[in-house]
């Protein structure tokens, strides 16, 4: 063998590994996914999505990694996940599953009238639209990236894949960290738009709900959206059976698999696919960097429309709500209602609005479906 | 071939006839003939039927994006969600002798006022919700009430 082969071989050998096909932009992506894992770990921002999340990007960013490609006509490893999971959207119908084993309704369903608040708290979705498109979205992505305000991560990923399943790495990595921000985005807002007495208005304890009320609760509203918005019933369905079952209390197997291992199994499967996603040839653009300002945006006039709609609504009822209670219209649940919650203490410290939020919460995670459902309806 | 004869003829004696290619970028039928055009908005009737207009715009928009083709009762209405700078164009169903063909400008008063119906649209979900919620809520309070002094009463006696 002479050198020339030697080194022939040597070269093709070296050819096969990372090294010598590496790109500077994978620099930026290691970096973001880093990032992520860092706001997982050392923060806690959401550390259930945000590590798979971040380590999905990073690892997805090495070159040649068999990860979300081909080989021999078989899809990859993360690819298998990312087609069945998410482009076949599964993975957002069984978290919602899920999330309704996990809800208790009562406090929506003592004050319904909270629901209008979760309708208010939608603003932002319609209002970043225009906004978004505006900046040279399509109408369908101007869509996807407008529910980011809605604040529910399973929703914007199910309407993100459904309408711009090109955005989806930058919308679900924004929905959930703008979620796990909610304490630092909202009080400043509601602050600015309640004055100290209306932040110390007492609101009358809850009545309590019958089981009958609460097993009735998932098939009328099941019904509901069915009629009125039913491309959204994969969402809304999966998350009344998850309440049903939960409800029931007949199948309490079936209920502690939804809300424990299957969740987090598609947990894991949902963090990972979102992360391969984001490959830095096809993320490094200038429309995440849009995404992230105006979900910022979006979540801030969310939190508006939110306080504003119990503004409104106080005009007209005798007992009033305190508004506080109104910016957890935007899902994040729980997060948001313990906002609420919070920011009240601080005004009365015997003033607890935990319960009276959650009402507006639940209500925010049906509106925000029911909006995905809208724009669904008007693209398909 | 009478049919393309006489296309041809009506091409050739009517002048309004509208020979652009396109309108803001939306294919225009050949044959069609202009009723009225602005900037925003061109209209034209032609003599081919309704499923020959929309086959010649399902030809002509192959390739295209984000267009989609809704079927109406009174006519099939083609929008697009994409960039182009028109929005829709509708070809009116059920034209004795001709066909109707009308292509809209893209324009922000059809974003934002599909916007607002949407966002009210979420409201009367939730509002029809809260009706059923609380009709459903006031039965089955009083039923349980009901039931609960039914119960009382017979442990009682």
């Amino acid at each position: 063998m002479t050198a020339n082969e030697i080194l022939d071989m040597l070269y093709g050998t070296l050819h096969t590994t990372g090294v010598f096909n590496f790109q500077w932009n994978v620099i930026i992506m290691w970096g973001v996914g880093c990032l992520f894992i860092y706001l997982a770990i050392a923060k806690k921002y959401e550390p259930l999505l945000l590590l798979p999340i971040g380590f999905g990007i990073f690892i997805v960013n090495f070159p040649l990694v068999p990860l979300m490609g081909d080989s021999h006509g078989h899809p990859q490893l993360l690819q298998v996940f990312y087609h069945y999971g998410l482009q076949w959207e599964v993975i957002p119908c069984v978290i919602f599953l899920g999330l309704g084993a996990m809800t208790d309704f009562g406090p929506l369903i003592a004050n319904p009238k909270t629901l209008l608040v979760g309708a208010g708290a939608q603003l932002g979705v319609f209002i970043t639209f225009t906004g978004t498109v505006l900046v040279g979205f399509t109408l369908k992505e101007a869509a996807s990236v407008s529910i980011i305000g809605g604040a529910d991560g399973p929703t914007t990923i199910y309407l993100t894949q459904h309408l711009a399943p090109q955005l989806l790495g930058a919308n679900a990595l924004a929905a959930y960290s703008y979620m796990a921000m909610v304490p630092l985005i909202q009080p400043p807002i509601m602050r600015l738009m309640t004055s100290v007495k209306e932040r110390k208005i007492r609101m009358r304890q809850l009545r309590p709900v019958s089981r009958q009320e609460k097993l009735l609760f998932p098939l009328v509203t099941s019904a509901i959206i069915a009629l009125l918005v039913p491309s959204v019933i994969p969402l809304m369905g999966m998350f009344m059976l998850g309440n049903l079952m939960k409800e029931s209390g007949v199948v309490a197997r079936l209920t502690d698999s939804a809300q424990g291992s299957l969740m987090n199994i598609v947990t894991i499967f949902l963090g990972i696919s979102v992360g391969a996603t984001m490959q830095a040839d096809k993320f490094l653009s200038w429309k995440p960097l849009f995404i992230f300002s105006l979900g910022l945006l979006d979540f801030g006039v969310c939190t508006i429309g939110g306080i504003v709609t119990v503004k409104i609504m106080n005009l007209f009822l005798k007992e009033k709500i305190n508004p506080l209670i109104g910016s957890a219209g935007v899902s994040a649940v729980p997060m948001a209602a313990r906002v609420s919650q919070v920011e009240g203490l601080k005004y009365d410290k015997t003033n607890h609005l935990l319960m009276h939020a959650m009402g507006p919460n639940l209500a925010g995670v049906i509106g925000s479906a029911a909006a995905a459902g809208m724009f669904i309806a008007m693209f398909d | 071939m009478k049919k393309i004869v006489f296309l041809l003829l009506v091409s050739l004696f009517f002048p309004l006839t509208a020979n652009a290619k396109d309108f803001l970028g939306a294919p225009v039928i050949p044959q069609g003939k202009a009723i009225q055009k602005t900037d925003s908005r061109l209209e034209l009737k032609t003599l081919l039927s309704h499923d020959e207009v929309v086959s010649f715009y399902r030809e002509a928009l192959k390739g295209f994006e984000n267009i989609k083709f809704r079927e109406w009762k009174d006519a099939t209405y083609i929008e697009d969600d994409g960039k182009m700078p028109w929005h829709s164009i509708t070809i009116s169903k059920g034209g004795k002798e001709s066909t109707d063909v009308v292509i809209v400008k893209d324009n922000w008063t059809w974003i934002i006022w599909t916007l607002v119906l949407r966002y009210i649209g979420v409201f009367i979900v939730l509002m029809i919700l809260f009706i059923g919620m609380s009709v459903s809520g006031k039965i089955i309070s009083r039923s349980v009430q009901r039931m609960g002094a039914k119960k009382a009463a017979n442990e009682s006696s």
